[in-house]
């Protein structure tokens, strides 16, 4: 009796908590406009999910202690996707369903992003992602279906085509040779490729793929310093490029036929490793704390200012697209879902790496920087972007 | 064309060589022992990590590196033959799969915990490119070919004539018979691992300076890459280890050149399954010792 007693008593109190509770956050939905971050914040890549949150908090602050927006605060809640799908669909359902969050800015895995895309349009709430670069997300994105999800970064297709572009029309590269990672990325990075190549007048020569881990080019490079090729169009993994870059010394390509892609080209240990292969050598990045633009610089001394550390590319993303979420709020007048969306359509938003405004497939018109390895350093070439054609439906 | 062919054969053999060196340690492991060891590719890693160590640490030359890769793989290898690898001997054939297996896991995570899993830099060697037949090879290619060379005669003699390799081929024929003739079974165990280790790590302190990235995982692609070998060579033929890495090498390099890169790790796999329909006991076994 006295069992049953106390658990109805637990009950009643868990509803009366509950109510204060709801209650609590209808009055906080008044006074804050609720952001949700999602990024991975544990496993293998917690170090990119605390960049981002960093990168998130720093414009937060920045943009409450100018007034806010619309009259109000903007708070942050934060979730976890540790990098994995399942993870990042159930941090999304926390913020969407116990935090209320009006809007959400994730995820840095292009995976995760994949399968946040349903949850938020069931739900009505904007997903803006700032950090993946798989070109499906927005293929499926606008007038490709979901249309709660805006992205605010470059694709994989944005980099193969302005490297591709770069090298056909700054270099005058007409001939290429394929020299990629036999993974998902790799093969849709020269897939996309292909498709630009024909109106660039590029063919390409030789095509290999090579799996992770292997470690003997010889062969390879020898068919393709045979070949006659211009270039080689490389998307690998970073780890892979010291390698190739001290084989192709070897077989004799180094200092006459660059690599182009993107596999690190630019870190310091690399060019180390192999500096006469490296030289030439073109890369495009999404953002660097080198970028040469005031707003940029200014950003990476505030975020070195604050937590001691210079900024990587997932902090700058993350600032700049809560900004950019700010100024759509802005132009919409109110923190409506549907009338932010509507904004977030027809911005334009001056960023760091220039002016932002998004296609019909909601995806950001983002520059990219272009870089050349000159004299062993890296050179900023300048940055270029690149219009997406969507297949025809 | 000729040129271009004669060039891949060379590259095939230089390939060849590394997995000759690596494999010979794990054919004559497994003729002593009756275990395919699964851990070898991790002493390989091991004698590339201790010359890494050495030059990054202490500055010291490549030569000394070498030397340095290989005794401090020598030591790990007297630690685990003592409290393992001896035990392997005349035990169900499961034990030694299970007893390399984890060893190699022991291994790879104690050395991603101590340096870290990250890909460290490998900045010793001879790399320069010097010009043979009219291509251009690295001398530590060079380097690498004469050393398999050297390892193969070496080897020769030493199981034809020295008492230790007489000893050796008497256990990979009849356990019991060497224990009755007073042949000491575990210590002979334990040096065959200790020389197969070596020989391992020799192989992964040459190929270091080509391969420039040493990190924790990088012995497994080999303990892979080898195992078709010492099938193909005859499971515990010195000689057969040696004809069936150039034959997987050339091969390799000739499928990496004309088919395509991608399809270069098949070609081990996909000449063993012949090699298993065609002749079940190795290229080169005259006939089957067990």
């Amino acid at each position: 009796m006295m069992h049953k007693l106390d658990r109805r008593a637990f009950c009643f109190a868990m509803g009366l908590i509950g109510l204060g509770v709801g209650s609590v956050d209808v009055w906080a939905q008044d006074a804050t406009i609720r952001l949700g971050i999602v990024a991975p914040m544990s496993g293998p890549n917690a170090r990119y999910g605390s960049f981002s949150l960093r990168g998130a908090q720093l414009a937060i602050e920045e943009i409450n202690n100018a007034g806010g927006v619309v009259g109000r605060k903007i708070a942050i809640n934060s979730g976890d996707s540790q990098g994995t799908p399942v993870e990042g669909v159930s941090a999304t359902r926390r913020l969407i369903d116990l935090d209320k969050v009006d809007f959400i800015i994730g995820d840095v895995s292009s995976s995760v992003t994949l399968a946040m895309q349903p949850v938020a349009e069931d739900a009505g709430v904007l997903l803006l992602n700032a950090a993946s670069s798989n070109p499906k997300i927005t293929y499926a994105a606008g007038v490709g279906g979901f249309k709660w999800t805006f992205r605010n970064y470059p694709t994989d297709e944005n980099r193969a085509l302005i490297v591709i572009q770069y090298a056909a029309e700054k270099r005058g590269f007409t001939k290429f040779a394929v020299l990629s990672v036999d993974t998902d990325y790799g093969r849709a990075a020269v897939d996309f490729t292909k498709k630009y190549l024909p109106g660039l007048k590029g063919t390409i020569l030789t095509e290999d793929y090579y799996k992770e881990g292997e470690v003997d080019f010889r062969s390879v490079l020898a068919k393709i310093r045979d070949s006659g090729a211009q270039a080689i169009i490389m998307y690998g993994n970073a780890d892979t490029t010291p390698i190739i870059g001290r084989q192709m010394i070897e077989v004799g390509l180094a200092g006459k036929v660059p690599l182009i892609g993107n596999a690190e080209f630019n870190t310091e240990s690399t060019i180390k490793a192999a500096p006469k292969a490296l030289e030439g050598a073109v890369e495009a990045a999404a953002w660097l704390p080198a970028w040469d633009a005031p707003k940029s610089l200014a950003f990476v001394e505030k975020f070195k200012a604050k937590y001691r550390e210079t900024p990587n590319n997932h902090a700058y993303v993350h600032w700049e697209t809560v900004h950019l979420l700010a100024k759509a709020i802005e132009a919409a007048g109110s923190a409506d879902r549907a009338k932010v969306r509507d904004a977030l359509s027809k911005i334009k938003y001056d960023s760091a790496m220039g002016e932002v405004t998004f296609d019909d497939h909601n995806q950001a018109r983002l520059p990219m920087i272009l870089l050349q390895i000159e004299n062993g350093k890296p050179a900023i070439k300048g940055a270029y972007a690149a219009e997406i054609k969507y297949p025809a439906k | 064309m000729v040129s271009a062919i004669f060039e891949q054969i060379v590259n095939g053999i230089v390939s060849g060589s590394v997995y000759a060196i690596v494999a010979v340690g794990m054919t004559m492991i497994f003729g002593v022992l009756r275990a395919i060891n699964f851990a070898h590719g991790e002493y390989y890693m091991l004698g590339t990590f201790g010359a890494w160590f050495a030059i990054e640490y202490f500055d010291l030359p490549y030569p000394v590196a070498i030397v340095i890769g290989v005794v401090a793989t020598a030591v790990i290898a007297v630690v685990v033959g003592q409290f393992v690898m001896q035990r392997i001997v005349g035990a169900p054939p499961e034990t030694g799969v299970l007893a390399t297996l984890g060893i190699a896991l022991v291994l790879q995570n104690t050395v991603i915990l101590v340096f870290g899993g990250g890909y460290k830099f490998f900045s010793g060697g001879y790399i320069e490119p010097v010009s043979i037949f009219g291509f251009t090879l690295a001398e530590q290619r060079v380097l690498i070919i004469i050393v398999c060379i050297l390892v193969f005669v070496g080897l020769e003699l030493m199981v034809t004539y020295s008492r230790m390799g007489k000893a050796m081929r008497a256990v990979s024929q009849n356990i019991e018979c060497c224990a009755v003739v007073g042949i000491d079974v575990p210590q002979v165990a334990l040096r065959t691992f200790i020389l197969g280790a070596c020989l391992a790590a020799l192989s992964g302190v040459l190929t270091a300076p080509v391969n420039v990235s040493v990190y924790g995982g990088m012995g497994e692609i080999i303990t892979f890459k080898t195992l078709p070998v010492i099938i193909m060579g005859g499971l515990g033929n010195v000689r057969g280890t040696f004809f069936a890495a150039m034959i997987l090498g050339i091969a390799e390099s000739l499928v990496a050149t004309y088919v395509g890169l991608q399809f270069r790790d098949t070609v081990g796999f996909a000449t063993l399954m012949l090699v298993l329909m065609w002749r079940p006991h190795g290229l080169f076994s005259a006939q089957a010792r067990f």
